[in-house]
């Protein structure tokens, strides 16, 4: 038995010959070639070039599955026992890369093309024309611009959402009870929001709230001007989200040392400076994931919209997702659709990780 | 028969005992002759479905459909003969809204399974899903079935890609194709020359108006309004005066203000074919041979201006900017917000049957309304002669036979049986007098005294029907391009519109051309020459 190395770990001493060793790397390499082959070919094929050729993908699909299983027989065969514990990761890694790399990289290549379901051509490379007419959609735009006053809405309901937070972690009456009252929102599909509220009690002639306007006199109107639309679904928006936030910031005062909070009082401080000098700055890492967390949340708003504007009136509540829905759903522009989304998702991804470096001095608790 | 209108002529006219007694004879003597004697009785097989289940007894069930597929059978046999089909299986692909549909075509179709002794496998689908599916067959080129339900917008999609099979001769003749109303008859269903659709349903815009809103002592004193200039008037006239059945502001003309998934863009064609479907030409939409937009001719522009002129006006009721089709004709007009609407069919019969319906007893009906003026495209002016242009908005649904069929003359006669029996014509009067989702769409379907032998009111059936009938064989009717992605041209129009009406462009020309640079994309993405040929096969250019 082996004696030296990891010891610890390794159960059985492996012998491994050099032709096993040679079996393994031929089953990778070997498998590998010629699921490059048949990929290449069959790209050939598909471009007219050679006259040999699979109808579908799906043969080199399964070359691909075998050079998977073959990379993970090898790593037994060629590492014996060390090869096992890969084997307990690899294949999951595998089908990561399968499910989000791979088709990531497809959605890539058909954002430059001209992709529209109802051409007779089907996808075709077309430069950087999808970008130059994303650059001059002023619809776009207006849906970009549409998602800054979406995000900065963030700001009030974190606002709503540590106050409903303190107020269900103070010692009131029912608590448990008002927990889960203000829960319910978020229980709710937004789709169901959309028609229970946007189309039921905010319809303008028979809907409750009309009716209690009217009666007082006043003439209702809640998706005909711009601005009372975009703050209507705000509104519907941060009904249903508020409880997420309010939820995950009752869990970080519930957190809290007490310790702290109960030295406070026996220096004298007042509810205020409790909050001002001791909560809140000790709540900010919960308060920086929860607000990060709903404005990638809110970066994805389309679903009320869709139900109760379709983006308008004239695109004021129009978002970037409610508008790729309308290209892909209704004008099967898969192609410009892509460019769309792939744009949204490097700009998303910039925006967080700025707004991460941002706050990061805020995310540790001070000691 | 829609749904809706089956009930609505049910609740409207008065059933008395002896009509009832008169439909549930028939039936007892119906169920009680033998099998040979229902299928040859041909001669009166019209007059015998429609006693099935018997107005006013109640919605037909499985057992029902089956019946009147098997006393349907007759054209059938003349064709083929019985077993010819054994071991010959083919997919259906259709759709399952409202439990109609797909549902009854299994009941029509099992006695001529068992006859044929074919087997048909069923793929059904929400109407929520069927675009889509169809659409990624289409741009895959993959059919996974070999009859589908489809309607004829999509034929642009379908035909002009060879996808389809050619309709044989025989078809023709047992499904008697003459009998179409004008507008279904070619170029609809028909691709360079060959036909390839089978109707069962027919589909049209009509106008719904309240009756106690028009006449001497109502609340306008005018009569009906017959243009869209006297709709305008009126709408403009009504504003500040209150709804004599709700006490509500009173409100004329409802134009759906937003978008309807592409759908909304039929609103606005309502009001545009009177101006622009001129009857020197098919084309009303494109120039025929360079796809050039005609949406931003004065034509389109006169109808765009008008909603504008309506919005300017206030004479819409609050927040119609965000009112679609769906709730101009739901929540308002059958609700006694508004008095004139376009509508399919439907909202004819809601009007008596809907719980939330205050309309049904004042609600009246009449073809697309006509322009004092219409604009002719080719000498590019206007002419001072009244238009009347009806709006055959989708067209209607039809059975098409797919060419997987094609190399295979056991399966294609067999698929196109199927398909034959399913569009005969005794068969679509039963379909088009109880419920099943479809709309008359046959002359002979306009015969009121079979209507009134089987039990239904006939003022009714004549008010009402009557309508559809003057629409789909009106001489001047607005047929849409069955295109490759023609709802991508319509849902790109509502997203323009929408800005339009919120004052975002300086004015309808600006809007209308707005429209015009995105379909003009859209036509170079698709390939202007391939939609320009398609488009011409659609129009029988």
């Amino acid at each position: 038995m082996n004696k030296d190395g990891d010891l610890l770990h390794t159960v059985t001493a492996d012998n491994i010959s050099d032709s096993r060793k040679r079996l393994g790397k031929f089953m990778v390499w070997g498998t590998a070639l010629f699921c490059v082959m048949l990929a290449l070919l069959q790209t050939m094929y598909q471009a007219g070039s050679i006259e040999i050729g699979f109808e579908t993908w799906r043969p080199t699909l399964y070359s691909y599955m075998l050079w998977a299983t073959a990379l993970c027989a090898a790593q037994v065969i060629v590492n014996g026992e060390k090869g096992k514990r890969t084997l307990f990761v690899l294949p999951a890694a595998l089908f990561v890369v399968s499910l989000v790399i791979f088709p990531l990289l497809f959605a890539l290549y058909i954002s430059f093309t001209d992709w529209n379901l109802a051409s007779p051509n089907g996808p075709q490379p077309n430069g950087w024309n999808n970008l130059v007419q994303m650059w001059n959609d002023s619809f776009y735009w207006n849906a970009l611009t549409n998602m800054v006053y979406y995000v900065l809405a963030v700001s009030v309901e974190y606002v709503i959402a540590f106050g409903l937070a303190l107020l269900l972690n103070a010692q009131i009456r029912a608590r448990k009870f008002f927990r889960v009252v203000f829960l319910l929102p978020l229980m709710l599909s937004p789709v169901a929001v959309s028609w229970m509220i946007g189309k039921s009690m905010l319809e303008v002639r028979f809907g409750p709230i009309s009716r209690i306007i009217r009666d007082l006199g006043g003439e209702p109107t809640f998706f005909g001007d711009p601005e009372i639309a975009r703050f209507m679904i705000m509104a519907m928006d941060a009904w249903t989200f508020i409880p997420f936030m309010m939820i995950m910031l009752l869990a970080g005062l519930q957190a809290l040392p007490s310790e702290i909070l109960e030295a406070s009082k026996v220096d004298g401080a007042s509810g205020w400076q409790s909050f001002k000098e001791i909560i809140f700055p000790l709540m900010m890492p919960v308060s920086v994931t929860a607000i990060v967390i709903r404005i990638i949340f809110k970066l994805k708003l389309a679903d009320i919209i869709i139900n109760v504007t379709s983006g308008g009136p004239g695109g004021a509540t129009d978002s970037v997702t409610s508008f790729i829905f309308r290209e892909y759903r209704d004008r099967s522009n898969v192609g410009y659709g892509t460019l769309l989304a792939i744009v949204y998702l490097v700009l998303i991804v910039i925006f967080v990780t700025l707004f991460l470096k941002l706050v990061s001095r805020w995310m540790e608790r001070p000691a | 028969m829609k749904v809706d209108l089956y009930n609505y002529i049910k609740a409207a006219q008065k059933m008395n005992r002896r009509q009832v007694l008169k439909g549930s004879a028939a039936i007892g003597a119906v169920a009680m002759m033998p099998k040979t004697a229902l299928a040859g009785g041909h001669g009166n097989v019209r007059a015998e479905i429609l006693k099935i289940p018997g107005v006013g007894a109640g919605s037909p069930t499985d057992s029902d459909w089956q019946k009147v597929g098997e006393m349907c059978l007759g054209a059938t046999k003349d064709n083929v003969s019985e077993g010819e089909f054994e071991g010959v299986e083919l997919t259906f692909m259709g759709l399952n809204n409202q439990n109609l549909h797909n549902f009854l075509f299994r009941g029509f179709l099992k006695p001529w399974e068992a006859y044929t002794g074919a087997k048909i496998n069923w793929i059904d689908l929400a109407q929520a899903d069927y675009n889509a599916r169809l659409q990624q067959s289409i741009a895959t080129g993959t059919a996974d079935f070999d009859i589908i339900e489809m309607g004829a917008p999509f034929e642009g999609d379908v035909l002009g890609k060879g996808m389809a099979s050619e309709m044989p001769e025989w078809v023709k003749e047992q499904i008697d194709m003459d009998d179409y109303v004008d507008y279904l008859k070619a170029p609809v269903g028909t691709w360079g020359g060959k036909t390839y659709r089978v109707s069962i349903d027919g589909d049209c815009h009509t106008f719904a108006y309240r009756k106690d809103y028009f006449g001497e002592g109502s609340i306008t004193g005018r009569d009906v309004p017959t243009t869209w200039q006297e709709i305008n008037e009126v709408s403009k006239d009504l504003i500040g005066k209150e709804d004599p059945l709700t006490g509500l502001p009173a409100h004329g003309y409802l134009d759906p203000l937003k978008g309807w998934g592409g759908f909304g863009f039929y609103f606005l064609e309502n009001r545009a074919s009177a101006y622009a479907k001129h009857p020197n030409s098919p084309a009303w939409l494109f120039e025929p041979d360079t796809m050039k937009p005609m949406v931003n001719n004065p034509a389109w522009v006169q109808a765009i201006q008008d909603v504008m002129d309506l919005i300017d006006a206030g004479a819409y009721p609050t927040d119609q900017i965000n009112a679609d089709p769906g709730t101009t004709a739901f929540q308002q007009f059958l609700a006694g917000t508004g008095s004139m609407l376009m509508w399919w069919g439907d909202v004819g019969s809601n009007a008596r049957t809907s719980d939330t319906s205050v309309v049904g007893e004042v609600a009246g009906f009449g073809v697309n309304p006509a322009s004092e003026r219409v604009y002719n495209a080719k000498a590019g002016a206007w002419e001072e002669t009244r238009n009347e242009a009806p709006n055959m908005a989708y067209i209607g649904w039809g059975v098409y036979v797919m060419a997987t069929v094609e190399g295979d003359e056991k399966k294609k006669k067999a698929a196109w049986s199927a398909a034959a029996h399913l569009g005969g014509k005794d068969l679509s009067l039963w379909a088009s007098a109880y419920p099943s989702g479809f709309q008359p769409y046959r002359n002979s379907h306009f015969q009121y005294d079979e209507w009134e032998e089987a039990g239904y009111d006939r003022a009714y059936v004549e008010d009402y029907l009557g309508s559809n009938a003057d629409s789909y064989n009106h001489p001047n009717a607005a047929i849409e391009p069955r295109i490759p992605g023609i709802f991508q041209y319509y849902s790109v129009a509502e997203d323009e519109l929408a800005k339009g009406y919120a004052g975002q462009y300086g004015s309808a020309q600006e809007t209308a051309d707005a429209i015009a640079a995105a379909w003009e994309k859209i036509t170079d993405q698709i390939g202007r020459d391939g939609q320009i040929a398609v488009y011409k096969a659609s129009l029988g250019m």
